[in-house]
């Protein structure tokens, strides 16, 4: 184990930096308000640090170790040309606030990717500053209450999400101010329009719905559903966690939606560096655009050509005239956006090449978890084979297992083959997520892993629903940790270093 | 395309399933709402192409580093240390996810229970999270946090008081969190030297909570908000927003009786890469824990009683929560955080007091050619400066602005961007890498101007 707060070397030892530039900076401080006791920061120099990270390092799973199907977080391949991006001068050293005419580039790539995303989710504005798709959700909510209020419908205070939303919906509109109702799912799993029906009312300021569903199946009946939701004058809000099933396929503006919002850390693989950052543009309607926050990027044609970039534009900030205000400080996560519009130009106009991946190997993988090859396995071995979450012919990008008859049979749970997996070097499945599906495994392996890779992982699955009962619930064996003890973690909470001298 | 292994094979992979076509993928898709035209895009690049593109475009931006540079305002143009970057970027760290498998991600949970407690001795409260997005979204949730906290027992129910000098656009994210709690946000009066009015800050007890940033707007630091904790009272939280650097010289909050500290974490491990990513700095008492937004790590043991971490206090998340949830967050900035723990680490206490050191040396440096200039005097004369400082000039800032930057120099903020009243005032801002040199150049480029407004 290596533990940082065992560094200490001696004083003022440690990482260089020049000297001040005047001598007497310490009597800058009023005398009151000088610190007594500096914090007991660790003494290391760069070669301890260098080890310590790198032995963190080797200590975490990314999907640069292995295959992570992690369903409804899209752990696709992160290209490392964006990272090389960002390091960019261009972009790590710039300031938010410098004058339009310095950061002519930044807005060129941000009405870009603004335009890129409108036409991908069939919206009319697009805006980048929320920093992720909770903020993303948060923000969309904030201008349909805006909307709202300004038609003299402030008594619109109910937000109706399915059962099987992902619960950032809900807790978004709730800090919003909304009231929410949750309408449970069809036995098939899919949206139920009578109680769509029976739960929208002249108090319904809008429906949030992801489409395909947690489930990863298409909601065939979307359209009415945005018919009813209308009807009742409330607003339709498109969680786009899923984007990655659809992109060029259809969008949320033929489905009849009025916002969404995109997570550009699965969709256009920002890397979700151990939980974020992330990214969460939102795009609207005509009707919701002059909410936005502010400022978006736009552009005019300059007489003659040229301007900075040389396209023959002058880009500017612009403040929608009814605006919310800021939901982040400054223009977003600039750096996500800059990573996602190389990810973009990657694909340009084939970005439907990568949806049609997606979709492919998600069906593919279940159809060989589904269906055990019978040279490879012994249907006799294996103890009960999962069922499908919901009926589909066809699922999308990702598709969910119930693991309740193995439960049945042999008493392993969901959250035990979950943690067998971590032996063979896979990362586990969402688990028990979306709650309507019993001991719910959730399988996303996004467009870019192989079919050599998608095989070996059915096979493995298989072999474990055969294993030992005993060995798969007291798994996992081979990592770092064994299981850990998060009863006591919260009991007797221990959330830092003594730090003792 | 080279990111599709299976490009190429697809054929062979429907076969398997029993489809024919890619299209029977989507079958499931209504007519009524399937998109049959390509999208009307650009077409695909090479990395080659791209890199060329992105260098050609980005490149075409003024970066801080290429000229005299006195624009902070809440971001700083630091230097950070090259290991950070680096190491921060290794693939196992990068691509990984939220650590739910403590099992196969104990690396980040560690790092990240270590910045906690790099966190909570620069702040000295006991508690810290994993960040929030910024500081502006950390000040926000911390006054919903406050609200929720002391809400049962304060006698002005719902109501916060904000100070009249936080900058405008995070005050704007404060309204729009604040709002849907139903949230009454009152402004706590700053006296006519720009210090906080403790007189009129009695009228601040009951209420749920008082927001402060100590050094203000104006870098103005302020020895009456050591006595405010005193004033308002234990029933009412007091949350300061800090300039994270300063804390290597000036007292930390947790010392002086505040209940939640928030604050900017960008000076330490990342660039101000155009506002973001960056994190927001979240501390507080054990009084406000489980109902603190955020993630959290404690340290546990697993099955063979090794030691180990992982998240926890998750049923105040909205994956448990739901609606009940004390916050929607969920991606967070943990990738940077751990670069900014990366560079603490790095500094070390006598690090950091010297980093603070360096930027209360260029604020002192500039603040005296720049005040010795005629026709400039300082907003608040007898104030206190950390890396910031307000002037009044003779003429509209934003002209000065403009006029510096034709010489090469980016001058500050003008003030009215943020108050209308302001608008004869510059926000100058400095940082550990100011020199001699960038002073003299903002101060000739400021006195051709004066000269030219004085004609």
């Amino acid at each position: 184990m290596s533990d940082i707060f065992e560094f200490n070397g001696a004083e003022g030892t440690g990482w260089s930096q020049p000297g001040p530039i005047i001598g007497d900076a310490q009597d800058t401080i009023p005398k009151s308000l000088v610190r007594a006791e500096l914090p007991k920061w660790p003494r290391a120099s760069e070669p301890e640090l260098v080890r310590h990270y790198t032995w963190l390092s080797q200590r975490n799973f990314g999907i640069d170790t292995g295959f992570y199907p992690l369903g409804s977080c899209t752990m696709k391949h992160n290209p490392r040309v964006n990272e090389r991006i960002v390091q960019l001068p261009g972009i790590d050293r710039i300031h938010p606030l410098q004058p339009e005419h310095q950061i002519q580039g930044l807005l060129s790539i941000f009405f870009e990717m603004q335009e890129m995303l409108e036409i991908c989710s069939g919206m009319d504005q697009v805006t980048l500053q929320p920093v992720a798709g909770a903020q993303g959700e948060f923000t969309a909510i904030r201008c349909i209450q805006e909307y709202h209020r300004a038609n003299g419908e402030s008594h619109r205070d109910k937000v109706i999400v399915p059962d099987s939303a992902h619960g950032t919906n809900p807790a978004s509109a709730a800090m919003c101010g909304y009231e929410i109702i949750e309408i449970p799912s069809g036995d098939d799993g899919r949206l139920d329009l009578e109680a769509l029906s029976a739960a929208v009312g002249n108090d319904t300021a809008a429906m949030m719905i992801t489409n395909p569903s947690t489930l990863g199946i298409f909601e065939p009946e979307i359209a009415m559903a945005a018919e009813i939701v209308h009807a009742a004058g409330g607003q339709m809000y498109y969680d786009g966690a899923n984007f990655n099933a659809i992109l060029g396929k259809t969008d949320p503006g033929r489905m009849g939606f009025d916002a969404v919002h995109y997570n550009l850390h699965k969709t256009f693989s920002q890397p979700h560096g151990g939980g974020g950052p992330g990214s969460g543009p939102i795009g609207v309607k005509s009707h919701l655009s002059e909410f936005l926050p502010a400022p978006l990027a736009d552009r005019e044609p300059i007489e003659g050509g040229g301007g900075a970039t040389g396209d023959g534009y002058r880009y500017f900030w612009r403040t929608p005239s009814r605006t919310i205000g800021k939901v982040q400080q400054w223009h977003g996560n600039a750096g996500a956006v800059v990573r996602a519009w190389a990810f973009y130009r990657r694909y340009g106009r084939e970005l439907e090449l990568m949806s049609e991946h997606a979709v492919l190997n998600a069906n593919y993988l279940r159809y060989r978890i589904l269906n055990p090859d019978p040279e490879s396995h012994d249907l006799q071995d294996i103890h009960a084979m999962p069922v499908d979450g919901a009926p589909a012919e066809v699922v999308k990008h990702e598709f969910t297992l119930s693991m309740a008859p193995l439960k049945e049979a042999t008493g392993v749970t969901g959250k035990d083959v979950a943690k067998r997996l971590l032996d063979y070097g896979y990362m586990s499945p969402t688990l028990y997520f979306p709650m309507i599906v019993p001991e719910c495994l959730m399988i996303e392996p996004t467009e870019t892993e192989s079919r050599e890779v998608l095989d070996k992982f059915a096979n493995v699955f298989l072999d474990i629903l055969a294993e030992d009962p005993e060995l798969v619930s007291t798994a996992p064996h081979t990592t770092d940790v064994r299981r850990v003890d998060e009863v006591q973690a919260a009991r007797n909470l221990v959330l830092r270093h003594p730090c003792e001298d | 395309m080279d990111q599709l292994p299976n490009l190429g094979r697809e054929q062979e992979m429907l076969e398997v399933i029993g489809l024919k076509t890619m299209d029977d993928l989507f079958s499931d898709i209504p007519e009524e709402v399937r998109r049959n035209d390509p999208l009307p895009l650009r077409g695909p690049q090479s990395e080659e192409e791209i890199w060329a593109d992105a260098q050609h475009l980005l490149g075409s931006n003024v970066n801080l580093d290429s000229r005299p540079s006195f624009l902070a305002a809440g971001l700083v143009r630091n230097f950070v240390p090259t290991m950070v970057p680096m190491i921060a970027t290794r693939g196992e760290f990068l691509t990984s996810y939220t650590p739910y498998q403590p099992e196969v991600s104990q690396g980040m949970l560690q790092a990240m229970w270590e910045f906690q407690t790099m966190v909570s001795e620069l702040v000295g409260l006991p508690v810290s999270n994993v960040s929030m997005y910024d500081a502006s979204t950390a000040a926000a949730e911390a006054i919903t946090c406050a609200v929720r906290v002391k809400g049962r027992k304060a006698t002005q129910k719902g109501v916060v008081y904000v100070s009249q000098f936080v900058p405008p656009h995070r005050l704007s994210v404060i309204q729009n969190y604040a709002q849907g709690s139903g949230i009454e946000l009152r402004v706590l009066k700053h006296d006519s030297d720009g210090r906080v009015d403790l007189e009129e800050a009695t009228s601040a007890s009951g209420s749920c909570a008082v927001y402060v940033e100590q050094p203000n707007a104006f870098g103005e630091l302020d020895e009456g908000i050591v006595k405010l904790k005193q004033v308002i009272g234990e029933n009412t939280a007091l949350i300061v927003g800090v300039d994270a650097v300063s804390l290597g010289m000036v007292e930390a909050p947790g010392n002086y009786g505040a209940d939640i500290v928030v604050g900017e974490g960008q000076p330490f491990g990342i660039g101000p890469t155009a506002g973001g990513p960056i994190y927001g700095l979240f501390a507080c008492q054990k009084e406000y824990l489980r109902l603190m937004p955020g993630r959290i790590v404690g340290k546990t043991v697993d099955e063979d009683g090794r030691d180990a971490f992982t998240l926890t206090l998750s049923t105040r998340e909205q994956h448990i929560r739901r609606h009940r949830a004390t916050s929607n967050i969920c991606s967070n900035e943990t990738l940077i955080a751990l670069m900014g723990a990366m560079h603490m680490a790095l500094l070390g206490p006598e690090g950091l007091q010297k980093l603070a050191l360096r930027v209360a040396a260029t604020t002192e440096a500039t603040k005296r050619v720049i005040c010795r200039m005629p026709g400039v005097e300082l907003v608040n004369p007898e104030s206190h400066n950390f890396r910031e400082f307000a002037v009044k000039l003779p003429g509209e800032a934003a002209d000065a602005v403009a006029h510096m930057d034709r010489a090469g120099v980016l001058g500050g903020l003008p003030l009215g961007e943020w108050w209308d009243d302001m608008s004869d005032c510059l926000l100058i801002g400095c940082d550990e890498r100011t020199s001699h040199s960038d002073i003299e150049a903002l101060a000739s480029s400021l006195k051709s101007w004066i000269a030219e407004v004085g004609e």
